[in-house]
C-alpha cells in the first residue's frame, strides 16, 4: 500500500510517574481499513488510543492528517478530524431515550427560542441508526436496552458526529456470539463507507477474522505491525508475551499439598458464571487467570459468599458452606480484595485497629474493646509479617502499598484464616514490594494455609503458583500445572475461542 | 419484543402504579369515611392547598434527579415570606415585595448551587446549613413574632378566582407546564437527566456540570420565592415558623411520585400525583379531625408504602 494514510501517529511517547506507558510508538490508520491493536494487559493499548482521541497529551511525537502535520491537544481537536471513541464504559444516560443520547450536547433547536426540536432529533437519530442497520424505536429509554443495543447506540452517536476514524476498546467483551456477528456486519459496512477503524481486542479469533492489519504492543513499545496473512495465532501470542513460548520459571520448592481446603463443584451464578469447578489444597497456591472481565473476581466473590450462587456447591475444609460471608469468615476464609483502599482497609484508622478488625469477637469476647490487648495482638502480626511501621498506632494511609497489603493479610491472620483469596495482590505495588508480597504468600502456604490468587499478570501466576485455572467468558477453560503452566499457554487459553 | 409495546410498557407498568394506587386508595377511603370529602368545594380546596407544595416539589424533583437534595426549601420559604411581608409594609408596593421575595430565593439558590457545584460540598450538608441560616435570619428579623397588618388585597392572590377556577390552581397549572417544558423540551432539562444518570457523558459532550448544578439550585430558589408570595397571601401574614418542614412534604411527594434518588430517573407527572396524594391525605385526616403531628407520621408511612409498591413492580 502506497497511499498516504488517513491519519498517522509517529514516535509517540507518553510517561506517567514511575512508568513509561508508551515509548516511540508509531501507528497508522487508513480509510476503509480495520487496524487491530493487541497486547497483554498493561501493554499500552488504551493509552495509545487515549492519545489519539486527545484524552491524553503525548510527551513526544507527531500527528499527520492526510500526510499534513497536525496537533491534537484535547478531545475537541481530535473531533475536528472526525475521531470518535467508543470506550468500554459507555457514556450513555440511562433515563434519556435513544435519540436524546445520540444527540446529547448537540440538540437540534426548535422554532421557539430555547426549546429543542424533539421530532427532528428523532428523525435524525432514525437516519443514523438506519446507516448501521439497527431498527429500533428511538423513544425507548436507554436503560431498557441490553449491552449490545447500547453499543449500537454508542456507535450511532459516534457516526452522527461524522466520524471518519472510529476507535473501539474491546467492543465485543460484553457481547454474545450473535451480537458480535452483528457488530462485525456493522464494522464491515463502515469499512465500505471509508471509515478507518481501530479496534483493541483480546480475542485472537476476532483479530484474524476482522483485522486488515495487526499491531502488537508490549511494555509500551510497538513490537510488530503485520498483515493477518503473514502470521499465525501462535506467532502473535509469542509476540505479545515477548519470550519464547516454551520458557519456564522455577517455582520455590513447597511441601506436598495436604488436605482439600476448597472444593467448588458445578458452580453457576447470576453474574453469568457457568459450571465452575476448581479446588485448592492446603499448602498450595493456585492461580486464577484470564482477561479482565473473564469472571475471575465473580468467582472469588461467589466463593466468599459476597454474591449469591444459582447452582453448585462450595466446600471449605470438607464442609459445605451456606453462602454467607459471616459463615465463610467463621470457617477460616479470607478475601483480600482488589481494591484494598476502599474494600480492605479503614485508611484513616491505625495499623493496630485494622489488624484486629476481623478478629474482634475472638479477641474481646466480652464485647469491650481493650486497647492494650489490641496493640499486643497487632504487634505480634506486625512482627510476623514484617510490616514496616514505626508504631502500631500509625494511620494505615501513611504506609506504602506493600505494607498496606500486609496489614490486610494481617487482619485475616489475626482472625485465624486458613484459606486466602487474593484478588490482584500486587496491583499498584512497586517491584520491590511485589517480592515481599510473594514471600508473604509463600510463608502462608508453608504454614499450611491454602491460597487462591487472581492476577492479570501471567508472569506472576507462572512464577508463584503451583497450578492455575484459566477463565474466559465466565467459564474455566483450562487447568495448567507444572510444565504446562507457561505464559503462552495462559494467553492462548484466555484469548482463543 | 415489539419496540412500541416496550415504550408503552415503560409508561404504564414501571411507573404509574405506586403513586396511582396510593391515590386511588386514599380517595376511596376518605370518600367512604367522611361525607364532606368528595364534594366539588372540597376537591377545589385540596387542589388550592396543594399549590404551595407543588411549587416546591417541582424543583425538588429536578434537584433530586441530579442526585442532589434541598433541605433548605422550607426555611428559605419562611424567610422569603417574611421579607415579602416586611417589604410590603415598609414600601407599600406588592410588586417590589414580590421582587424582594424572588431575590431572596434566587440568592439562596445561588448560594446552595455554588457551594455544591464549585466547592463540592455534599448537597445534604450544604442545604442543611442553609436551612439553619435561613431559619436563624427569620427569627432574627422578626424577633420570633408574626409580621401582620399586610394589605387585604394581597390575600386575593390566594383566594381569588378566574372564571370560577381558584387562582392558585391556575398558578399551579402554569408552574407545572413550565417545569414540564423545562425538563422535557430544553437542553437544560435533557442535561438534568444526564447529571444524575452519567456525568461522564456530559463531560465527553463538552458541557459544564458546574453551571448546570448551579442553575438547578437557582431554579429551586426562584420557585421558593414564588411560593413565598402564595404562602404570605394565604396566611395574610408572615410567621417565622410558617414554612418549617415543608421540604419534608416536598421530598415525600417526589418520592411517592416515583422519582428515584439515583441514576437521574425522574418523573414530573408522578410528582404532581404525589403532591395531590399528600394533599388528599392531609385534607382527609383534617376532615377526620386527626391532629397535625399524627398527619406527619401518616405522610411518612405514605412514602414507605408507595415506594414499597414501586419496589414490588420494579424489575430485579
Amino acid at each position: 500500500m502506497t497511499a498516504v494514510p488517513l491519519f498517522e501517529l509517529r514516535g509517540i511517547s507518553k510517561g506517567f510517574p514511575g512508568i513509561k506507558a508508551l515509548d516511540d510508538v508509531s501507528f497508522e490508520l487508513r480509510a476503509g481499513e480495520v487496524h487491530m491493536l493487541v497486547g497483554e494487559n498493561g501493554a499500552g493499548k488504551s493509552t495509545l488510543m487515549k492519545v489519539l482521541c486527545g484524552a491524553y497529551r503525548a510527551d513526544r511525537g507527531s500527528f499527520f492528517h492526510n500526510g499534513k502535520p497536525v496537533t491534537i491537544n484535547d478531545p475537541a481537536a481530535a473531533r475536528k478530524f472526525g475521531i470518535a471513541v467508543i470506550f468500554q464504559d459507555f457514556t450513555l444516560v440511562p433515563y434519556l431515550d435513544i435519540a436524546q443520547n445520540i444527540f446529547l450536547g448537540r440538540e437540534l433547536s426548535g422554532r421557539l427560542p430555547g426549546l429543542i426540536d424533539r421530532r427532528r432529533i428523532h428523525a435524525e437519530a432514525k437516519r443514523v441508526l438506519e446507516m448501521i442497520g439497527f431498527d429500533i424505536d428511538t423513544r425507548i429509554l436507554v436503560h431498557r436496552l441490553g449491552v449490545a443495543q447500547q453499543q449500537m447506540v454508542e456507535i450511532a452517536k459516534a457516526l452522527s458526529q461524522d466520524a471518519r476514524i472510529l476507535i473501539m476498546d474491546e467492543p465485543t467483551a460484553a457481547l454474545s456470539d450473535r451480537e458480535t456477528e452483528r457488530l462485525f456486519a456493522i464494522v464491515t459496512r463502515l469499512k465500505k463507507n471509508g471509515v478507518a477503524i481501530t479496534y483493541i481486542s483480546h480475542r485472537l479469533s476476532e483479530v484474524f477474522a476482522m483485522g486488515d492489519r495487526i499491531t502488537v504492543l508490549r511494555d509500551g513499545r510497538k513490537i510488530a505491525s503485520v498483515l493477518p496473512a503473514e502470521t499465525t495465532p501462535d506467532r502473535l501470542v509469542t509476540l505479545m508475551v515477548g519470550r519464547p513460548v516454551d520458557s519456564t520459571y522455577t517455582r520455590p520448592s513447597r511441601p506436598a499439598p495436604g488436605d482439600m481446603a476448597l472444593e467448588v463443584k458445578n458452580l453457576s451464578g447470576p453474574s453469568g458464571l457457568a459450571d465452575i469447578n476448581l479446588n485448592v489444597r492446603a499448602g498450595e497456591i493456585v492461580g486464577l487467570s484470564g482477561l479482565v472481565g473473564s469472571g475471575r473476581t465473580e468467582v472469588a466473590r461467589a466463593i466468599f459468599g459476597a454474591d449469591p450462587i444459582s447452582a453448585g456447591e462450595i466446600r471449605l475444609f470438607g464442609q459445605l458452606i451456606d453462602g454467607s460471608t459471616e459463615d465463610s469468615v467463621r470457617r477460616g476464609m479470607a478475601l483480600i480484595p482488589e481494591n484494598r483502599k476502599t474494600q480492605g482497609l479503614a485508611l484513616a484508622r491505625s495499623v493496630a485497629d485494622n489488624i484486629v478488625l476481623a478478629g474482634l469477637g475472638r479477641l474481646f469476647p466480652s464485647g469491650i474493646y481493650i486497647p492494650a490487648r489490641a496493640i499486643k495482638a497487632a504487634r505480634a502480626i506486625i512482627e510476623k509479617l514484617r510490616i514496616t511501621t514505626p508504631t502500631p498506632r500509625r494511620p494505615v494511609a501513611t504506609l506504602s502499598g506493600g505494607n498496606q497489603q500486609k496489614v490486610v493479610v494481617g487482619k485475616w491472620l489475626n482472625a485465624d484464616a486458613r484459606f486466602f483469596i487474593f484478588d490482584e495482590p500486587t496491583r499498584g505495588i512497586d517491584v520491590g514490594a511485589k517480592a515481599e508480597i510473594f514471600r508473604l504468600l509463600d510463608g502462608l502456604v508453608h504454614n499450611g494455609a491454602a491460597v487462591l490468587m487472581i492476577s492479570s499478570e501471567q508472569i506472576e501466576i507462572v512464577r508463584i503458583c503451583d497450578r492455575a485455572y484459566v477463565m474466559r467468558d465466565k467459564r474455566i477453560v483450562g487447568e495448567l500445572s507444572r510444565d504446562d503452566l507457561t505464559e503462552a499457554n495462559i494467553v492462548r487459553l484466555g484469548t482463543q475461542q | 419484543m415489539n419496540a412500541r409495546s416496550l415504550a408503552l410498557q415503560t409508561m404504564s407498568i414501571a411507573r404509574v402504579p405506586g403513586v396511582a394506587i396510593v391515590l386511588v386508595v386514599l380517595c376511596a377511603t376518605f370518600g367512604l369515611t367522611s361525607p364532606g370529602f368528595a364534594t366539588p368545594a372540597n376537591i377545589a380546596n385540596i387542589l388550592t392547598q396543594s399549590t404551595i407544595l407543588l411549587l416546591l416539589a417541582l424543583p425538588m424533583t429536578v434537584i433530586i434527579m441530579t442526585e442532589g437534595l434541598d433541605l433548605s426549601m422550607g426555611a428559605v420559604l419562611t424567610f422569603a415570606s417574611i421579607v415579602f411581608a416586611v417589604t410590603v409594609l415598609t414600601t407599600g408596593s406588592p410588586v417590589l415585595a414580590f421582587l424582594a421575595a424572588l431575590t431572596v430565593g434566587f440568592c439562596f439558590g445561588l448560594w446552595n448551587g455554588v457551594l455544591i457545584a464549585v466547592l463540592d460540598i455534599p448537597p445534604f450538608i450544604t442545604t442543611l446549613g442553609t436551612l439553619g441560616i435561613a431559619q436563624g435570619l427569620s427569627l432574627l428579623v422578626t424577633d420570633g413574632q408574626s409580621v401582620v397588618g399586610i394589605p387585604h388585597s394581597i390575600q386575593s392572590i390566594y383566594s381569588g378566582t378566574v372564571a370560577g377556577i381558584p387562582l392558585p390552581v391556575i398558578i399551579a397549572a402554569l408552574a407545572y407546564c413550565g417545569t414540564h417544558t423545562l425538563l422535557y423540551h430544553t437542553r437544560f432539562g435533557t442535561y438534568v437527566f444526564a447529571l444524575g444518570g452519567n456525568r461522564e457523558a456530559l463531560k465527553v459532550a463538552g458541557i459544564s456540570v458546574r453551571g448546570l448544578l448551579i442553575r438547578t439550585y437557582v431554579f429551586g430558589g426562584l420557585m421558593v420565592g414564588f411560593a413565598a408570595l402564595l404562602m404570605t397571601a394565604r396566611l395574610n401574614s408572615a410567621h417565622p415558623t410558617a414554612g418549617i418542614g415543608m421540604e419534608f412534604d416536598a421530598i415525600a411527594a417526589v418520592a411517592v411520585g416515583g422519582t428515584s434518588f439515583e441514576r437521574g430517573n425522574g418523573w414530573l407527572l408522578g410528582t404532581l400525583l404525589g403532591v395531590i396524594a399528600v394533599g388528599v391525605l392531609r385534607n382527609g385526616l383534617n376532615l377526620l379531625a386527626v391532629q397535625s403531628s399524627a398527619q406527619v407520621a401518616c405522610i411518612g408511612a405514605l412514602v414507605i408504602i408507595a415506594l414499597f409498591i414501586d419496589g414490588l413492580r420494579a424489575e430485579p
